[in-house]
């Protein structure tokens, strides 16, 4: 192959990665300075907040020319990269947040720290990949740095068992998404996601392609749990340090979806008619199994977990309706998800914490007692992931299942009402496991009445997710016009907007 | 010049509320729990009433304003004011009746302690949202300021509300006109949109033609806007829920027997008398309903003992005069062409009811308020220590039986010979002028045999005459001014020309207006008008035979087997409140539990069957979780393989 090395490219589009990647490297040197937690989860902040500064930057000032290898280009900072990189960041910094004082009895923090720092970049690059291998690149990078974060207490038990299920069915599921891609590429002959649409646009699809399309959404869709490649979600959140949990939960879980979106709805879109139905019925079995199963659970992650899994099925409608605003919602119900997830497991991660209680959901009665505040606070993440006015959950779902109507519609595609039934339907049936904690905490009596005070950085952790999850929900437009302008990334699809 | 004012007649006695409901127990803990604000703004909203209502009455113009109060889907809804002959009216009778129960409640409540605030507030509401209601210029802010007048009246009923029978009572006055405001509500709802959105009075008067819907549904609009005043004005069937409402404090009755609430339903028909004449079918039911309830409320008190009750009975009684004055007329002019008198017969009997019931009331509050019962077989003789009240109570009565000259007679024999005279096209009219008469001889009988048994005759109960003693001065004053207005207000009326001042707008003014003396002439030469004196005067003989020269023994009436049944047949209300609880409690409770037994069981049963199935689901499918990576990677190659079949077979690889 020529390989050709532009050196007259600028890397500016990579400085938001490369601040991270920079920090992750110097943070187990920097450990020899600074002992404590506390201490590298304020140096990873600071990390965290330098990119963020040039991602706002770059969002301000315009966005910096692609890196471009070969004649194609490999890395595009652009709107959608930039609003989903924020997403990221936030995930990380939360994450940070809850950590500083959850691992600090743990040994390897300086490692804890680096490898989320890393998974971090590795998401920001899968959002800003213009190609298929950087994305892969991205995508192991993050995924990598997760298996060793959940199999972080290596003498725990539970997490080294979850460790090594997520890395066997991960592997798995990677090998599958490289065969799909391989498929895909070997058909195409290009890894560069315009041009892949160019060409399936001019050839039409072939068993081949669908055969690489449906291996590459079963890889992909174990990052976002996607029924049925969820079996490994509730046993990992569920053994993995709750930190962990939450940047599996509300970050990994992002980065499953931009993959699916870029993969499908830039890459694939020629194909478009060969797979939205089968992306229909698998966003209906998600959100389905998702919430029956979380009804049944009596532990608190694993039922958060289930809870991911349903909320997940609902984003997915976002890609088989597949209009530009469809994509907005998705968008925005990732974020608005990202919030109220982390959010919860906050909550629980404090509780585990600071009295070892907060596993079990009966460990929530009466809670409202011992700690209002995180009581308050959890009220309004189940509520929110619920869909209850006027919180952020409640909006995102309504754009999401205003965009299938208005798609069955507007575009004469009848079926994909039932994508917004079943999604209500679901959002009732959802209500009763959300609501029930809620009940837990308020109705019910504890079993001690001593009160539990949070540490102050899970307490602000705690604060930010709800902020976000009530300003968002008053203010749905100071979220919405930046998700609109990263739907704008997928040019190729009908605009789409039922108002 | 004082009409552009009238805005502010209803705001003062709601600043009164405000500043005496907020503030009343810090402010005025020496004063009467606020007595003084009530009775300053009643009095300052009474001279501003007297004055519009004098330069309105006088110009004969009618004012109107009204500012855009909201604007919903292309219709506009205004808010304003709108003063005719009939508003002036109404303003001097409600604004001076209500300073005059103000003022006398500060003797009457005196001993009321913590509660006079509350009292004082909610009177001063009541009597704001009244005026409110009179001033409205349109159906809908009428209707606003009409369930605030029956909120006002629940709040007042139940005023002593740790007492069971005040708190059921005040219950039953608000459910019962419930169903009237239901009606009304439907009504305005037919106007609303036979008018095309447009509820002004203006408009709708003098555009009835323009009504879109046909001839029917216009009738079935006015016959439910009568519904309202059925519930309101406590018209048969509806009339149940006033004589329970004397468990309120009696100057609450007085404000609502003469001045308030009940007669807001009379209001309101002759409010809507441009547009009743175009529905004739509903001025008889009007008639009808109004000529029956006279005659039927008079029958109850005629055995009854309460003395409050009576005097409830025959509000009942004479409201039902005003509504066959008003059909009748209303009928006359329709299917005749020519105005008539009957109109303003039924206006002023308004207004003279108004002062002699609102005496009656006072009086009898003074009497309770002197003897501590309402039970008249306990009461007797109390004259020779009731001097004041006995003398102006007696007047009173002289008035409702419709001796010449009190004001009582003039409008109920002119009432009369508007539905005799209507009689000529309808002869259905004649079986209600019989009616009225009857109604009247029994009138006069119960009024005095209620003044016979209060105050004649030798104590029944010794101990209580001898704590019996006279009102204070701040109770009695009141009682005497109202004493001259209930034996002169018939005559001035006349004499200062009502006739044609007092008419409806659809009248158009082409009334001949007769002096006052010519009527009154007119009046003495019809033979009607001595059937009328002759009825009263029988009435009164009759009581007098009966409990005060004892020469006939009313216990042998009542001791009769027939005279026993009629008495407990009377006594029981015709059946009437043992019907409305059997309809409440067996039919509309009986629903209600087949209802609850239905949602608890189906619907719930439904849900519950739902998420027993969700639930179960839910474990079966958790019985996959099994914990074992190896199932784990099965599932994914069965997933896989599905996932791949199904785009193979969505794609048309097959």
């Amino acid at each position: 192959m020529d390989l050709n090395f532009d050196l007259e490219n600028s890397y500016t589009a990579f400085y938001p990665m490369l601040v991270i990647i920079l920090f992750a490297v110097v943070l187990p040197a920097i450990h020899r300075l600074v002992k404590s937690s506390k201490g590298l989860a304020g140096v990873s902040l600071v990390g965290i907040l330098i990119s963020a500064a040039i991602v706002v930057y770059n969002i301000m000032d315009g966005y910096p020319d692609p890196i471009v290898f070969n004649g194609t280009p490999m890395l595009t900072f652009d709107v959608f990269a930039a609003v989903f990189s924020l997403v990221f960041l936030s995930v990380s910094a939360l994450v940070c947040l809850l950590a500083a004082r959850y691992v600090e009895k743990d040994s390897h923090l300086a490692e804890f720290f680096s490898l989320t720092l890393l998974a971090t970049a590795g998401m920001m690059i899968v959002a800003s990949a213009s190609d298929i291998i950087m994305m892969f690149v991205g995508l192991e990078t993050t995924s990598i740095a997760s298996y060793a974060l959940v199999a972080f207490r290596k003498r725990d038990r539970l997490s080294t068992e979850a460790g090594v299920k997520y890395v066997i069915i991960g592997g798995f599921s990677t090998a599958l998404a490289l065969y799909g891609i391989s498929l895909l590429y070997g058909l195409s002959g290009t890894t560069n996601f315009e041009l892949m649409n160019e060409f399936f646009a001019l050839n039409g699809s072939s068993s081949l392609a669908l055969l690489g399309i449906g291996l590459m959404i079963a890889g992909f869709g174990f990052k976002i749990a996607l029924v049925p490649f969820h079996m490994w979600a509730p046993d990992v959140y569920e053994g993995a340090p709750t930190p962990t949990s939450t940047l599996l939960a509300a970050g990994s879980k992002s980065m499953g979806f931009v993959l699916l979106f870029k993969m499908l709805l830039v890459a694939l879109i020629a194909l478009k008619a060969d797979w939205e139905v089968v992306v229909g019925i698998l966003a209906i079995l998600t959100m389905t199994v998702g919430n029956l199963l979380a009804l049944a659970q009596t532990s608190m992650k694993r039922m958060l977990a289930y809870s991911s899994i349903a909320q997940a099925g609902y984003v997915i409608i976002a890609i088989a309706v597949a209009t530009q605003f469809a994509v907005e919602s998705g968008i925005f119900h990732i974020i608005t998800h990202a919030f109220m997830k982390a959010g919860a497991f906050i909550v629980v991660g404090a509780l585990i914490y600071k009295v070892g209680m907060g596993e079990k959901i009966t460990d929530y009665k009466g809670l409202a007692v011992r700690a209002p505040l995180v009581a308050f606070a959890m009220m309004i993440f189940m509520f929110a992931l619920a869909g209850i006015p006027p919180l952020s959950g409640f909006w995102s779902k309504v754009y999401l299942f205003s965009g299938a109507v208005e798609a069955s519609t507007v575009f004469d595609q009848g079926w994909l009402i039932w994508l917004a039934i079943v999604g209500i339907l679901n959002s009732a049936l959802s209500l009763y496991y959300y609501a029930r904690v809620v009940k837990y905490m308020y109705v019910d009596k504890p079993a001690s009445h001593d009160k539990i005070r949070v540490p102050t950085t899970m307490a602000v952790a705690i604060a930010v997710c709800l902020i976000a999850t009530i300003v968002i929900g008053l203010w749905p437009d100071i979220v919405v016009d930046y998700c609109a302008q990263a739907a704008s990334y997928f040019s190729q699809l009908p605009l789409g907007r039922p108002w | 010049m004082f009409a552009e004012y009238a805005w502010l007649i209803p705001i003062f006695p709601l600043i009164a509320f405000v500043i005496v409901g907020f503030l009343g127990n810090k402010l005025f803990k020496k004063a009467e729990g606020g007595a003084p604000i009530a009775i300053i703004m009643a009095a300052i909203s009474c001279v501003l009433s007297l004055l519009v209502a004098y330069e309105t009455l006088t110009t004969g113009e009618v004012y109107k304003a009204s500012l855009e109060w909201m604007v919903v889907d292309g219709f506009t809804f205004n808010m304003g004011i709108y003063i005719d002959n009939l508003t002036a009216l109404m303003l001097i009778v409600v604004s001076f009746i209500a300073t005059l129960v103000v003022i006398y409640s500060v003797g009457y409540m005196h001993s009321e302690g913590e509660k006079k605030r509350r009292y004082y507030a909610i009177i001063s509401l009541f009597i704001g949202v009244m005026l409110g209601l009179v001033l409205a210029s349109n159906y809908l802010q009428m209707f606003i300021f009409w369930e605030l007048v029956g909120l006002c009246s629940y709040l007042l009923i139940g005023f002593w509300n740790t007492k069971p029978s005040a708190a059921s009572a005040a219950k039953k006055a608000f459910l019962v006109t419930r169903i009237g405001d239901i009606m009304l509500m439907l009504g305005l709802i037919i106007f609303f949109v036979g008018f095309k959105g447009n509820l002004d009075f203006d408009y709708i008067f003098n555009n009835v033609d323009l009504f879109t819907g046909g001839d029917s549904l216009l009738t079935l609009g006015t016959f439910l806007i009568f519904g309202g005043a059925i519930g309101k004005s406590a018209q048969f069937p509806l009339h149940d829920w006033l004589p329970d409402a004397m468990e309120g404090p009696t100057t609450v009755s007085a404000l609502i027997h003469a001045a308030t609430m009940v007669k807001a339903g009379v209001y309101l028909v002759a409010r809507s008398y441009p547009v009743l004449i175009e529905t004739p079918d509903t001025l008889i039911i009007i008639a009808a309903v109004g000529g029956f309830t006279a005659l039927f409320a008079a029958t109850m008190a005629l055995n009854n003992t309460n003395i409050k009750r009576v005097l409830a009975y025959s509000t009942i009684s004479q409201l039902g005069y005003m509504f066959l004055a008003l059909g009748a007329s209303g009928y006359l002019f329709a299917v005749s062409g020519d105005p008539n008198v009957g109109y303003m017969a039924g206006m002023s009997h308004l207004m003279n009811h108004a002062f002699f019931k609102a005496l009656l009331f006072l009086s009898a509050g003074a009497v309770i308020h002197a003897v501590h019962t309402e039970d008249m077989m306990r009461m007797g003789g109390l004259s020779k220590k009731l001097k004041i009240t006995s003398a102006v109570m007696l007047l009173g009565c002289i008035s409702i039986a419709g001796i010449p000259p009190f004001s009582g007679f003039w409008s109920k024999d002119e009432i009369l010979a508007t539905v005799f005279e209507t009689g000529a096209y309808n002869t259905g009219f004649y079986l209600l002028y019989a009616f009225g008469i009857i109604a009247a001889f029994i009138t006069a009988f119960y009024m005095f045999r209620l003044w016979f048994l209060t105050f004649s005759g030798k104590p029944r109960d010794q101990e209580i005459y001898d704590h019996a003693h006279e009102a204070p001065k701040v109770m009695w004053i009141p009682l005497v001014i109202l004493a001259v207005l209930a034996v002169g207000s018939g005559l001035a009326g006349i004499l200062l020309g009502m006739e044609g001042t007092i008419e409806p707008v659809a009248y158009l003014s082409t009334m001949h207006i007769a002096s006052g003396i010519d009527m009154i002439v007119d009046m003495f030469q019809h033979p009607l008008t001595y059937v009328s004196i002759i009825v009263a005067v029988l009435g009164i003989a009759v009581a007098y035979l009966m409990y005060y020269s004892k020469t006939i023994d009313p216990a042998r009436i009542s001791e009769s087997k027939v005279g026993k049944k009629l008495g407990n047949v009377l006594l029981a209300r015709y059946g009437f409140t043992a019907g409305y609880d059997l309809f409440g409690i067996k039919v509309i409770y009986g629903i209600s539990k087949a209802v609850d037994w239905f949602d608890r069981n189906i619907i719930d049963g439904v849900v519950k069957l739902i998420s027993l199935i969700c639930t179960l689901v839910g474990k079966l499918l958790r019985f996959v979780q099994n914990g074992l990576v190896q199932t784990y990677a099965s599932i994914v190659v069965v997933g896989v393989s599905l996932v791949v079949i199904l785009l193979l077979a969505f794609g048309g690889m097959f």
